[in-house]
């Protein structure tokens, strides 16, 4: 029994030593600890914009594509293909775009953060950084976060226009059943600005979690190449179910009690 | 801390087993000593019949570090069991020791990166594990280390690896810095190599890029772990004499931590014997090489017959 027990105690201790590292990372940033590394910060962003916008810009573009055709052939199913425009509104903006992010996120970045610390770890630049008077929290975690906080939101709002984009062109363009004009009409009485501000806030937390867990995973990676191996793996594991579960809990909190579906009147 | 005072006995730190066994050692010939027949030393005895603790006067320096009966263990395993060891200031000191001794779990003691559980950590006088973040911060200004594998930032080239501690911690403007960090990189012998990024330089020439970086902030203290591992007979000859001669140049506490003989006889003023986390000897060079300890003569000499065993 008790050593059935064993591996939630570990999960557990996992998550309280992440939302302890998470804290830890936050308070870097809110005292204002980071701002003596902003160049290390704003070359974060641009390692960020430059390095994984296109990779997950590409996949809400295909996400987007898939809605707009699931739309498109699901309503004309149901005799209504002018209506493709309810799908795709809410299948971009709620969910899939949303989970895309999660997930490109994820992988890209996530994994990135704990391979790049971790072998850093491993190499002993940690400490050097740490004997030359360096927080290595400050100058290696908290620049991360920062510059993530600063960039992801702009970036998954990009994400939302060009999944949007490949709606339009699946639904008007390739399947063809719906003019432009009464696919938009549909398209945005299905959704409003609160809509687009819950979804950033899905997408905005995923990203923080991800790097939250992908920072902890490399910065606490030992046992050389195979333990940093073994972190990634773990990073994506963990991230892939909070992307879900984060998507879960956002969807019930935002468009649980009122999904704000102009149907009937 | 001045000679005589650290020839001080510690002995008020030792629990009372420990303190009688290690006066016992120091006034008795150790048990399962020499015997005829070669290998016929009885090992398991007493581990540490042979560490007499006994710290031979320097040539009149402070020390820079000091270590009063630290322990520290990682799990079930004690690493270091009751460390005295005083490093002297303006020397070449030499931590010497078998693998696995709790050599380079000094250095991170030294620096603050681990704390001891029991014991102190004094550095000019300050004890490391307690002081604030802050001050640690500010105390490992004094340090430059250069690690086993140089460390240096994979996401660098080779000068902004060396620009990195001025660029972080100095007003000095890009000129300055260049003049300084060429002048360093010249001295390690890597002038040209500036522009390379670490993934392109041999493993002697990451140590001496290590060393370059180690050096730019002018540490007072310069921790060396195992600059010999990984390279070959000449090129480590060549870094001791590198390491020499920029000791020569710049002074303070060099402390380097080896388990090479040959470096020891090359560049160390001062030798520090570690085994099973205590000091077996410690003291100048040559009276050191000239030890009537067993262990401390087999070790120096590097050889098969005596109290060390593959253990």
């Amino acid at each position: 029994m008790n050593r059935a027990l064993e591996v939630p105690k570990q999960w557990m201790s996992v998550v309280g030593e992440m939302a302890k590292f998470g804290g830890r990372d936050f308070g870097e940033i809110f005292s204002g600890k980071v701002f003596k590394y902003t160049g290390e910060m704003l070359r974060q962003c641009g390692v960020l914009i430059l390095g994984s916008a296109i990779t997950i810009w590409t996949l809400m573009f295909i996400l987007g594509l898939t809605c707009g055709i699931e739309g498109a052939y699901f309503n004309r199913s149901t005799g209504a293909p002018a209506y493709a425009g309810v799908f795709a509104a809410w299948c971009d903006l709620r969910e899939v775009m949303p989970y895309g992010f999660g997930y490109m996120m994820s992988a890209k970045v996530g994994t990135g953060l704990v391979a790049e610390i971790g072998a850093m770890q491993i190499a002993d630049e940690v400490d050097a950084l740490e004997v030359m008077g360096i927080s290595s929290m400050t100058f290696l975690v908290a620049t991360r976060l920062l510059a993530a906080m600063l960039t992801l939101p702009f970036m998954y709002l990009a994400g939302i226009g060009v999944g949007f984009f490949a709606s339009y062109i699946a639904v008007v363009h390739q399947i063809a059943e719906v003019s432009s004009g009464t696919y938009f009409m549909i398209f945005w009485i299905f959704q409003n600005p609160p809509d687009v501000l819950f979804s950033v806030i899905k997408a905005f937390v995923m990203g923080i979690v991800i790097v939250i867990v992908g920072t902890y995973y490399g910065y606490t990676a030992g046992g050389g190449p195979v333990g940093v191996g073994t972190a990634t793996a773990k990073s994506m594991v963990v991230n892939l179910v909070m992307v879900h579960l984060i998507g879960m809990l956002g969807t019930q909190l935002f468009w649980g009690a009122n999904p704000r579906a102009p149907i009937g009147g | 801390m001045a000679d005589e005072d650290r020839n001080r006995d510690h002995s008020e730190y030792f629990s009372e087993d420990e303190t009688h066994e290690t006066q016992a050692a120091v006034q008795d010939e150790p048990e399962g000593e020499e015997r005829e027949g070669g290998d016929s030393f009885n090992r398991e005895e007493d581990a540490y019949q042979w560490h007499t603790g006994e710290k031979r006067e320097a040539a009149g320096q402070e020390d820079a570090v000091e270590f009063i009966n630290t322990v520290k263990a990682f799990g079930a395993n004690t690493v270091l069991n009751g460390l005295d060891l005083g490093l002297p200031d303006n020397q070449i000191s030499m931590i010497l020791g078998p693998s696995g001794t709790g050599k380079s779990v000094c250095i991170k003691h030294m620096v603050g990166l681990l704390y001891p559980d029991e014991g102190d950590v004094l550095v000019h006088g300050e004890s490391v594990p307690n002081m604030p973040d802050q001050d640690l911060f500010e105390m490992r200004k004094k340090f430059g280390v250069l690690f086993q594998d140089g460390a240096l930032f994979g996401s660098m080239n080779l000068y902004d690896n060396t620009a990195f501690p001025l660029r972080q911690h100095t007003d000095k403007g890009e000129d300055e810095i260049q003049e300084v960090v060429m002048r360093r990189l010249k001295e390690v012998g890597l002038g040209d190599a500036g522009d390379k990024m670490p993934n392109e330089l041999s493993g002697g020439m990451r140590k001496r890029a290590g060393f370059a970086r180690a050096l730019v902030l002018e540490p007072s203290i310069v921790l060396f772990d195992e600059p010999d591992s990984g390279l070959d007979p000449v090129r480590t000859a060549l870094l001791c004499e590198l390491i020499k001669e920029i000791h020569e140049d710049n002074g303070g506490a060099f402390v380097v931590i080896t388990h090479d003989i040959m470096s020891a006889r090359r560049v160390a003023e001062y030798i520090a014997i570690l085994w099973k986390g205590r000091i077996v000897e410690s003291g100048p060079a040559d009276e050191l090489f000239n030890s009537n300890n067993q262990f401390v003569r087999q070790f120096l000499a590097g050889e098969a017959q005596g109290p060390l065993g593959m253990e």
